[in-house]
């Protein structure tokens, strides 16, 4: 059963990636811009430039290129989504696919650790504001909460790098993700953490974490307040609800009555784990920027600058199946988790 | 100690818990407090079975958890002492609390589908209690939770224990309750209604088995309900609340025979008044009247989903309605009554047989030729909020009909709406308002208002009153007696209600799994059950009349387990297995429907035969 709801889902999913394929195809074509005079300079010949021009693919009609783009055209090899190359940049001459390949799991290891860490700060302290309201922990998540969402990430983590390099002296500069002086381990996943693991690497895996160190940071700054409001509401709701008042009636344990409102409280709280993620993601681009990780949101920026459509065309379908495949598999994992979830 | 709070005293024994002056505050909208427990006082001593009843918000239900020392939030006990064998709890830290909390006192509370975690199997949450007070292992536990399950008499326990709440029927919901409180074998139990969702047979069962456990081993209950059956059948003593305070403490015969307080009086002139009337009343004589709905050979069939297997709803089902005459349908859940009565007005299309109304074969007809009749044939359900349009005006609703129906002019529907109002015993002026926004007594008013509207000759009523108070389902049952009389309609009553089926119908059809298994009037099947299952059904309703009480007889039939699942239907009789007077030759002979004397039959051979005692 759950098998048909994946591939539903899934089918689902192709024809959305579909319409956000054509969404961007053609928004990009109504930007008014010149790729090709940024590509070969203004002051260029009229021949270099027609010369360009057709190199990109530009001089053709809009269905043809539409029709190349979706890789469906015969004439141009290595252009089209069907063969999974995304085609190549205009910029580098590479294929996009590989080069987000590149950016992309500097992103998502960011995000991905981020978010867990700002879970395992979020859940105790939610339960125990929850627990005892107007407590300490109550107070110290409420201005934090007030505190957080006070600045932009990036201001929060300019201030950290001043802090923490500058100051204390126990951050690494914010200029990449590892000591320049170590060999970077051979890229298997792309994630240096992981990377390094598997290959017995625990320098390197030491120097990404300490490089990981800040940017974290931030992040989780950032976007625990929000986490830590929303535990301590579902964990408000469940301890208020009839069952719990029943459990404690049957003289179950105050630990397993936390445990039983925990349960209720998390588990709708996995379908937003989808939105922190999209949070975290958005707000990676600009913290990238700050520690000069060189993630795909600055890989994005560099290529809208450019002009470089298909690359920003491959950004965005790889970002849009990224969230569709995070919250199909929030969704299963509620739908686990839940047995009340019909699907 | 207050003059308003009589402090009643336990009748000698050793006493389990002694309340004093229980006070329980909720925190109210700008910080104003409303007090729903007022300085509570109540001794109950082993043995004892004590009631509490009260009108719906007069803090029964408050005042049973603050006795264990909880209250729902925001509310807080303000005062009071809750002794324990002698140990006030209130007094006691949270681990001695929870020691005592499920395995000293076991809860049932009201609300048995909220009150379970909706994310745990039942048998794991059985299992948990019965391990927070039990050092055994997991698997002791699971075998615990199926042991009780079979003790409330749940079908297939093994397979149960794996279910979720919501997977279960309210009254499977409420049996997990039960078994949860009772797994450790508490010895006092303080159930807040906990049969109300039950059927008579499991109702009585589960009630005779606390009443021998407080006999046997000295237990006590502490039972809130508004069931004056259950207080005149099985409780020592009963104790009035109104407006959260006890005003009137009995022992259960005086209270009786001479109620000291208002709303004791009440609810017993309410009841005796009903009482009287069907004595009182004639028995009609209706072989002169005409035949108005002839049913014969119903049957319905559901398909299951994803299996070849069969729901057989009802199966074979045949009986005659006259001209204004009332027929009760009675049986336990799940015995098909609701299904047969959608089938006559065909909101279900039977699987075979056929309905006749007047001279019309109605179960012949498309869904388009049968419109016309629903202007004759009528429903109300039990409850009138799944049926109204929220957000339409009383007015609304009332008009739908009309508009669908008939060909009035606007000023006409406007003084039919008026008139139907009037009829129903509705001030026309509140016409505008939302029904939601009226009580659940006049919200069934109005959806009775709504069947009258088209002027049917036959209405189907599936258990109107069974989510009312007591006063006002009598009210509502002065009702339906009032219009049947007064418009000459006929009714198909479907109700587990014994007490007002025998107020309203003339005639009764009992049914078991489906089938019918006994019909005659109202006497003669109240009076002189002819098959064992009618027998049980009307040995096992509390009736609350205080001479003949069920814990008094010599003995207590019950039903043993629980009605078979309608899917794998019994080879031979139907009751085989559960019945009192089963012999062999039951177990494979399929039983018909015998008529045993003009409009009187029963389901079973040796009834027929005469074989079964008097
Ligand atoms: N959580 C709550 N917050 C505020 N007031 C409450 C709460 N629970 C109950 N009350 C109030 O306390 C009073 C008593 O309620 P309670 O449920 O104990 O009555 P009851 O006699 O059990 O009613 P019923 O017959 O409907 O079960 C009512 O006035 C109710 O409004
Ligand atoms: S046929 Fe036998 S089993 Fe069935 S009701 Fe009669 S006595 Fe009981
Ligand atoms: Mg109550």
């Amino acid at each position: 059963m759950i098998g048909r709801f994946v591939l539903r889902r899934l089918g689902i999913a192709v024809l959305q990636l579909l319409g956000v394929a054509l969404a961007v195809f053609f928004l990009i074509r109504l930007l008014p811009a010149d790729p090709v005079a940024r590509l070969v300079g203004l002051n260029a010949s009229e021949e270099a430039y027609a010369q360009a021009e057709r190199t990109l693919g530009l001089d053709r009609p809009v269905v043809d290129q539409l029709l190349s783009f979706l890789g469906l055209s015969s004439d141009r090899g290595a252009d089209g989504l069907a063969d999974g190359s995304l085609g190549l940049s205009w910029v580098t001459g590479d294929p996009v696919f590989l080069e987000i390949g590149r950016f992309l799991p500097v992103t998502l290891e960011l995000v991905t650790l981020a978010l867990l860490i700002s879970f395992l700060i979020a859940i105790p302290l939610g339960m125990a504001s929850a627990t005892r309201p107007g407590g300490i922990a109550d107070r110290i998540a409420f201005v934090w909460g007030l505190f957080a969402g006070a600045q932009p990430d990036y201001w929060w983590g300019l201030l950290f790098v001043f802090l923490f390099f500058f100051i204390l002296g126990i951050a690494p500069p914010p200029l990449g993700r590892i000591d320049p002086l170590l060999i970077e381990p051979s890229v298997i996943t792309g994630f240096l953490t992981v990377d390094s693991l598997l290959q017995g690497r625990l320098d390197t895996f030491v120097s990404a974490l300490h490089h990981l160190m800040l940017p974290i940071l931030t992040q989780v700054f950032v976007v625990s307040g929000a986490i830590t409001k929303m535990v301590r509401q579902n964990m408000i709701r469940a301890l208020q609800s009839d069952y719990i008042l029943y459990a404690r009636c049957c003289g179950l344990s105050r630990r397993a009555v936390g445990r039983y409102a925990l349960r209720a409280a998390l588990t709708p709280a996995v379908t937003l784990v989808g939105i922190f993620y999209g949070v975290l993601l958005s707000a990676a681009v600009t913290v990238e920027l700050v520690f000069s990780l060189g993630g795909i949101g600055e890989y994005a920026i560099r290529s809208i600058l450019s002009f470089d459509y298909p690359a920003i065309q491959g950004v965005v379908l790889i970002v849009a199946l990224v969230s569709l495949l995070i919250y199909l598999l929030l969704d299963i994992i509620h739908a686990y988790l839940d047995p009340r979830v019909k699907y | 100690m207050s003059a308003r709070a009589p402090h009643v005293a336990a009748a000698g024994a050793e006493e389990i818990l002694s309340v004093r002056g229980l006070t329980v505050a909720f925190a109210g909208s700008e910080g104003a407090e409303h007090v729903a427990v007022k300085d509570f006082s109540l001794t109950i001593g082993a043995g004892e079975f004590v009631g509490v009843m009260g009108e719906p918000g007069c803090g029964k239900s408050t005042a049973a958890i603050a006795m264990m020392g909880l209250v729902r939030p925001p509310g807080r006990i303000v005062s009071g002492e809750v002794h324990y064998l002698g140990r006030d709890l209130l007094a006691m830290s949270d681990a001695e609390l929870d020691a005592i909390r499920g395995k000293d006192i076991g809860l049932i509370v009201q609300s048995p589908r909220t009150s379970l975690h909706p994310m745990l199997t039942v048998g794991r949450q059985i299992e948990n209690v019965y391990r927070a007070h039990n050092r055994v292992s997991r698997r002791a536990a699971h075998a615990r939770a199926i042991e009780m399950l079979q003790l409330v008499g749940i079908n297939d326990p093994e397979r149960r224990v794996k279910s979720y709440p919501h997977e279960l029927s309210t009254g499977m919901t409420q049996r997990v309750l039960i078994a949860m409180a009772m797994s450790s074998g508490p010895k006092l139990l303080i159930a807040d209604e906990p049969t109300s969702g039950l059927d008579v047979t499991i109702q009585a069962q589960f009630l005779d088995q606390m009443w021998e456990a407080a006999n046997r081993t000295g237990s006590a209950v502490l039972v809130v309900t508004q069931d004056l059956g259950i207080v005149a059948n099985y409780c020592d003593r009963v104790v009035i609340m109104e407006h959260g305070e006890i005003v009137e403490a009995s022992a259960v015969r005086d209270f009786f025979a001479a109620p000291a307080h208002d709303y004791s009086r009440r609810i017993l002139s309410l009841q005796r008044e009903s009482a009287a009337s069907v004595a009182g009343a004639p028995e009609t004589e209706r072989a002169a009247a005409e035949p108005l709905i002839l049913v014969e050979g119903l049957s319905k069939d559901f398909d299951i989903r994803g299996s070849k297997d069969k729901v057989h709803a009802a199966d074979d089902v045949s009986f005659l309605i006259h001209r204004g005459e009332a027929i009760g349908l009675v049986g336990e859940s799940g015995s098909g009554k609701t299904t047969v009565g959608r089938c006559i007005v065909r909101l279900e299309e039977p699987t075979r047989g056929t309905v006749r109304y007047r001279d019309e074969m109605v179960s012949d007809l498309t869904q388009r030729e049968f419109t016309p009749f629903r202007n004759d044939m009528q429903i109300v359900f039990q409850d009138p909020t799944d049926s109204m349009n929220p957000r339409w005006s009383v007015e609304q609703v009332l008009t739908e009909p009309l508009d669908l129906h008939t060909t009035l002019s606007a000023a006409e529907k406007r003084k039919r709406v008026t008139t139907l109002m009037r009829m129903v015993g509705i001030d026309p002026a509140v016409r505008e308002v939302k029904p939601r926004q009226l009580g659940a007594g006049r919200q069934q008013r109005i959806a009775i208002a709504r069947a009258l509207a088209t002027e049917p000759a036959f209405i189907v009523l599936d258990e109107p009153t069974s989510a009312l108070s007591p006063e006002t389902r009598a009210e509502i049952i002065e009702l339906l007696i009032r219009l049947s009389r007064e418009l000459d309609i006929a009714y198909l009553f479907i109700s587990h209600d014994l007490t007002t089926i025998e107020r309203v119908c003339d005639r009764v059809v009992v049914m078991y799994l489906g089938q019918v298994v006994e019909t005659g009037t109202r006497a003669e099947v109240f009076r002189a059950p002819l098959h064992p299952y009618s027998r049980v059904l009307l040995a096992s309703h509390l009736f609350p009349d205080i001479a003949d009480r069920r814990v008094d007889r010599p003995e207590r039939v019950t039903l043993k387990g629980e009605i078979p699942s309608p899917v794998s239907l019994p080879e031979g009789c139907y009751l085989y297995g559960r019945c009192p007077n089963q012999v062999e030759r039951c177990r494979a002979m399929p039983q018909a429907l015998e008529e045993v004397s003009a409009g009187r039959s029963v389901r079973c051979w040796r009834a027929v035969a005469g074989e079964l005692p008097g």
